[in-house]
């Protein structure tokens, strides 16, 4: 058999099937080089798998939330405005007293407003009446 | 609401709940924080439209996979062409490091290990990430990268081999 090559870390993360393990196995007990392979591939391996997580700054992801809500209210809230108009239609607006007086406010002016006829209240004609030239 | 609603998880929630998760296969892949959080950020993306079809499993899994796609697509896009990757034959024998001096690995720290991953080449970072970091088996590895089983083998070995160089 040939050298292991790949098959050395196959081995190591068990993902040799019986029939491939069984070879293995049998060339790694008379060949020091592949052993040697082994054990310098087992010890990488053990380096890479003892990484620690690693935290990501604080607040990172809480900002991601955040900024993903600022952004989605768009739709959620175009979709409610659409339910809205809807329902609005049958909505009458309230009449708690923001009536205005308007009687009141024409009286108040016609009574304030100075000069011109009492009656009409129009005040002298500040225009002439133009004459056409010949 | 029925069973399968229930068990597929608010978006919100996977960011909070695995956010850590998706930041540290960023970092490993991408070795800077500034990259790492552009990388999640996408991810999350990616995770906001994968989400009404995600069928409950290993979440870990299927945030990894989304995690190094995005890696390695934006690695293409910024080189403009496909990766160039070492070619994958398996019966490319590893140059055995002669001299390697084991206590010096054994003693690496993070930092080196870190280093040296981010020296190989993509393909191969991706596929020892996801087997070492993530701890992924081959089967889901081959298919989270797309390609075959025996890929996979050469890759993670081949992978190895040359952390083991950068750190000899």
């Amino acid at each position: 058999m040939n050298h292991l090559g790949d098959l050395v870390s196959a081995l190591l993360d068990g993902e040799l099937t019986a029939g491939e393990r069984a070879a293995a196995e049998a060339h790694l007990a008379g060949c020091p080089d592949c052993r040697t392979e082994m054990a310098r591939t087992a010890a990488m391996r053990s380096l890479v798998r003892g990484l620690p997580p690693i935290e990501p700054p604080f607040g990172f992801v809480e900002g991601l939330v955040r900024a993903d809500r600022r952004r989605r209210p768009a739709a959620v809230f175009a979709a409610a405005a659409a339910v809205a108009a809807a329902v609005g239609l049958a909505v009458t607006p309230r009449s708690d007293g923001v009536a205005p007086p308007v009687g009141r406010f024409v009286e108040a002016h016609a009574t304030a407003t100075p000069g011109g006829d009492p009656v009409t209240n129009l005040g002298p004609p500040s225009v002439l009446p133009v004459s056409f030239r010949p | 609401m029925d069973k399968d609603e229930q068990s597929v998880p608010d978006w919100e929630e996977v960011a909070r709940r695995y956010g850590r998760f998706i930041f540290t296969v960023a970092y490993r892949l991408t070795g800077n924080e500034a990259d790492a959080q552009d990388l999640v950020q996408d991810v999350l993306l990616r995770v906001r439209r994968g989400l009404p079809t995600y069928r409950p499993g290993s979440m870990e899994g299927w945030l990894s996979r989304i995690t190094t796609n995005a890696f390695l697509d934006d690695v293409r896009r910024r080189r403009r062409r496909p990766l160039e990757a070492l070619p994958d034959e398996p019966d490319r024998v590893v140059p055995p490091s002669v001299g390697a001096d084991e206590a010096l690995e054994a003693t690496a720290l993070p930092e080196d290990v870190q280093a040296a991953l981010i020296a190989l080449p993509e393909d191969f970072r991706a596929a020892v990430v996801l087997s070492d970091v993530v701890g992924l088996g081959y089967a889901e590895i081959a298919e989270s990268l797309g390609v075959p089983i025996g890929t996979v083998r050469s890759r993670i070995h081949r992978g190895r081999a040359l952390l083991r160089e950068a750190l000899a």
